[in-house]
C-alpha cells in the first residue's frame, strides 16, 4: 500500500464518516427543522472529500472534473432546498412565513412589526 | 474488495436508516429522510462508478444531483401549499 492509497483511504473514510454522522444526527433529532441541519454534513464535507478522493484516484481526468461539478451542484442545491424546506415547515406550523413580535425571536425587523 | 467498493458499502449501509425515517413519523420528518436519501444516493453512485471502473456512468450521478434539486423543491412547495 503506497502513500496514494493511504490518502485515498483516509478521504474515503472521511466521506463515509460524514454520511454516518449525518444520518445518525437526522435519526437523533426529533424536531424536523433540527434534523434538516444534518443534511449539511454529507452534502458539504462528504462530497468535497469524495471529490478529493476521485482526484487522487484518477488524477485531473474528465471524470474528476465532472465530480467537481456534482459537488458544486450538491453544495448549491442543498442550501436552496434546505431553505425552501425550512420555510415550508414554518408555514405549515404557523400558517405564515412572516416573523411577528410574539414569535419569541431576538430581533424582529421593523417592516414585520406592522 | 478495493477501497472504493468498501466505501460504497459503507455509504449504502446508511440507506436503511433513511428508509426507516421515510416510512415513519410526521410528513416533515419523512421529507427530511427523502432529501437525505437522495443526497446519499448521489454520493453512492459516484463511489460505485469509480469502484467498478465504469467512469462514463458518472453522468447518472450528475443527473441524480440535478433531480435532487427539482424533487426537493417540488415536495417543499407542495407541503407549504397543502398544510
Amino acid at each position: 500500500m503506497n502513500a496514494r492509497n493511504i490518502v485515498e483511504a483516509i478521504l474515503l473514510a472521511g466521506t463515509v464518516a460524514s454520511c454516518w454522522i449525518g444520518v445518525f444526527g437526522m435519526l437523533r433529532m426529533r424536531e424536523p427543522t433540527r434534523a434538516l441541519h444534518y443534511l449539511t454534513l454529507p452534502a458539504c464535507f462528504g462530497s468535497m472529500l469524495l471529490v478529493l478522493a476521485v482526484f487522487v484516484h484518477t488524477g485531473f481526468s474528465r471524470y474528476a472534473w465532472k465530480t467537481v461539478f456534482i459537488c458544486f451542484i450538491l453544495l448549491t442545491v442543498n442550501s436552496v432546498v434546505t431553505y425552501a424546506t425550512a420555510r415550508a415547515f414554518r408555514s405549515r406550523e404557523k400558517g405564515r412565513w412572516k416573523l411577528l413580535p410574539g414569535d419569541g425571536a431576538e430581533f424582529v425587523p421593523p417592516d414585520c412589526e406592522s | 474488495m478495493n477501497l472504493w467498493l468498501a466505501a460504497s458499502a459503507g455509504i449504502s449501509l446508511t440507506l436503511p436508516p433513511c428508509a426507516f425515517v421515510c416510512f415513519r413519523g410526521s410528513p416533515e420528518r419523512r421529507l427530511v429522510g427523502i432529501e437525505m436519501t437522495s443526497l446519499l444516493l448521489t454520493l453512492l453512485l459516484v463511489a460505485l462508478t469509480i469502484a467498478f471502473g465504469t467512469q462514463p456512468f458518472i453522468d447518472i450521478a450528475l443527473i441524480m444531483a440535478i433531480l435532487t434539486f427539482g424533487g426537493g423543491l417540488f415536495y417543499a412547495r407542495f407541503m407549504e401549499r397543502h398544510p
